[in-house]
């Protein structure tokens, strides 16, 4: 299995401890382009794109693998096996931060620390939890999908898929941004955001940096509160930002956070 | 933009800071949203969309929006203030400031293009559901075809070990019979009480039909399993040859009555021992179907560098159904369950031989005239 192609696995800076970078729904890792430089100086870092987003192997796309996030997980668990060094801080971005929760469940130990931007483990309300939605929100978001391809089309997409590696690499993923074949888009957004991953925060052990939106309707800021509670090594951090992409519209703040939150691992490299 | 050409553009128009809140919209946005610049203005654009196009918003469209600096034909609901949906289409364009970004929307109305783009849609999951029917069919039926191919690969297997054991049992079946016979023959050399002479000739006859089925049997076994029935050619004599079986067949038949008649004149290059087994099983046969009262006639004919030999019983007509398979193993003329038949392959075997002859077998059956057995074989093969 080449995850290099199959995940469009890129690695840059250099340290003793890795931060693997995972972005979230709708987007492929070009989304870190505005957080990521912050922490090349003082650690390896690994990015990479969720099979069926950016430049992965569209081939690769297992409708029966990929129906639950444990596929995900998985494939993370081989992407940190083969590229981390060191100590790994997984840094996920909404459904990557859960994504990161299963695969530390499936590999205890393995993932030394967490930072969840905008993480949410359950979006639909339920008894005695408020998650944001109601079931047919998100059969509405299945509508909008639906409408918008945002510029795919077959005849787009060996454009898209382009050949991860060459120079033109960074064009094609700020080119191809937000751009999912429409069948995958489907299935992504269903297994997101009809997922329950309650339990399996609870049972987290590592230390977790939450970042979480002041203005947040993906995940508001009662999810964050929700998570900081029933985590019990998590360290809350509240971002004055609008909207679901904190490390996009507020890169710096976000990095300010993690800073103070990775120093144990960036001493680590001094040494 | 002159305040007038902004109101009346033909499409709606807004600004919005970063974050999406509004700071200026034109007339039609506010006529086709039912809601007041005043009450526009300060609230988010984003929470003017349905739910779905909410969160569409900030997966997809706000992070565009910062990594390209625009988006172009996004389709989009709105929601207007009475709560109908509004379908829009939206391009939008980042610009900079002195001090801050702003955002310029235009929103077209494409209510009736989206009924016609859902139509559309709606189309292709159809033929998307349809193509996925026919695709399971297909894998049902291939699936259906293996099993088919499984089933009859066994039943081959089972069919060729069926007739495997019915010729090694004809065979180990000879030798017990041989000794039956030899027993037999030599207790007819001694003195005998009539009744005792009664009970040795049944003996015989028992015998002699056990080893014609055996014989039968190893011919089938050796037909459809072995190499082929081998037959040996000599020149002979052939209404002698002819007349010979229909000698040993009166004893073998004591209560019928065999007549033997012959036409033309000649040699012929034969397996005698066939002929006198094809004649054997014609005679058995009609035997068992013709009427006991009457004679069975066997006609040898030598003409044109053929021989013929032909067997007439005067029975009930074989029906035209029956007629077509007769020749085949295990068919019967009749449903009639005679004890004096054998296991049905009689017939086959005689066509196996005019075969292997190179030859054939004909029959003709009717009330009027009865049945006749015609076998055609070259007279030198």
């Amino acid at each position: 299995m080449d995850l290099r192609h199959r995940n469009n696995v890129n690695v840059m800076g250099d340290g003793m401890a890795t931060l693997v970078f995972s972005h979230g729904f709708g987007c492929n890792q070009a989304m870190w382009n505005y957080l990521a430089p912050h922490f090349t100086e003082r650690f390896r870092v690994v990015m990479y794109d969720l099979v069926g987003a950016g430049l992965s192997d569209l081939v690769a796309f297992d409708k029966t693998k990929y129906g639950t996030l444990d596929g995900y997980a998985h494939d993370l668990n081989e992407i940190i096996d083969a590229y981390a060094q060191g100590p790994v801080i997984l840094v996920g971005h909404s459904v990557s931060a859960m994504i990161g929760a299963l695969a530390d469940r499936l590999r205890p130990g393995r993932i030394a620390a967490h930072v969840m931007i905008g993480p949410s483990p359950r979006y639909i309300d339920d008894a005695g939890y408020i998650g944001g939605f109601k079931r047919n929100d998100i059969d509405d978001l299945l509508d909008t999908l639906d409408s918008n391809y945002l510029g795919w089309s077959s005849a787009m997409a060996p454009v898209i898929m382009g050949a991860p590696g060459q120079p033109e690499l960074s064009d094609a993923l700020t080119e191809s941004f937000c751009r999912t074949e429409p069948d995958i888009a489907r299935q992504f957004a269903r297994v997101t955001f009809l997922s329950d991953n309650r339990e399996d925060v609870i049972g987290l052990t590592a230390p977790v940096l939450i970042l979480q939106s002041s203005d947040d309707l993906i995940a508001p800021v009662v999810v964050g509160e929700y998570l900081h509670r029933v985590v019990p090594n998590s360290t809350y951090c509240l971002i004055d930002n609008v909207g679901h992409c904190p490390h996009m519209s507020a890169p710096v703040a976000c990095a300010t956070a993690m800073h103070s939150f990775l120093a144990p691992w960036a001493v680590a490299h001094a040494d | 933009m002159p305040t007038d050409l902004f109101d009346s553009a033909a499409c709606a128009l807004a600004v919005t800071a970063e974050d999406g809140t509004i700071l200026q919209v034109n007339a039609r946005f506010t006529d086709w949203l039912g809601f007041s610049v005043q009450e526009l203005c300060g609230r988010r654009f984003q929470d003017l969309l349905t739910m779905g196009g909410r969160i569409f918003h900030q997966t997809h469209l706000a992070p565009m929006l910062r990594m390209h600096g625009s988006v172009t034909e996004v389709k989009l609901d709105t929601v207007h203030r009475d709560g109908q949906k509004v379908t829009v289409l939206l391009n939008g364009n980042r610009r900079q400031l002195d001090d801050a970004v702003v955002y310029d929307l235009a929103l077209f109305g494409t209510t009736d293009r989206d009924k016609y783009e859902r139509e559309l849609l709606n189309a292709r999951k159809l033929a998307e559901a349809l193509l996925q029917e026919k695709t399971a069919t297909e894998v049902a039926l291939h699936q259906a075809q293996a099993e088919l191919k499984q089933a009859y690969a066994i039943s081959q297997r089972r069919a060729m070990f069926a007739e495997q054991m019915v010729a090694i049992v004809s065979h180990d079946l000879k030798n017990p019979l041989t000794a039956i016979r030899m027993a037999s023959d030599f207790l007819g050399r001694g003195e005998r009480t009539p009744k005792e002479r009664q009970l040795l000739g049944h003996i015989d006859q028992s015998s002699e039909r056990a080893q014609r089925m055996i014989a039968d049997l190893l011919d089938f076994t050796q037909a459809r399993v072995g190499h082929g029935i081998v037959i040996r050619t000599a020149p002979l004599d052939f209404h002698a040859v002819v007349h010979h079986a229909v000698e040993e067949l009166r004893v073998a038949f004591p209560k019928a009555t065999l007549v033997h008649h012959t036409e033309g004149d000649g040699h012929a290059s034969l397996d005698a021992d066939r002929v006198q087994q094809i004649i054997g099983n014609l005679v058995a046969n009609s035997a068992a179907y013709g009427d006991p009262q009457r004679d069975i006639c066997i006609t040898s004919r030598l003409a044109n560098n053929a021989c013929e030999v032909a067997v007439h019983n005067h029975g009930k007509a074989i029906p035209e159904a029956l007629l077509a398979n007769l020749f085949e193993p295990m068919t019967r003329g009749t449903d009639q369950a005679s004890q004096v038949r054998s296991v049905g392959l009689g017939l086959y075997i005689v066509r196996e031989l005019a075969k292997v002859h190179g030859g054939d077998v004909a029959v003709s059956s009717s009330a009027a005239a009865g049945t006749t057995f015609t076998v055609t074989l070259p007279a030198t093969h």
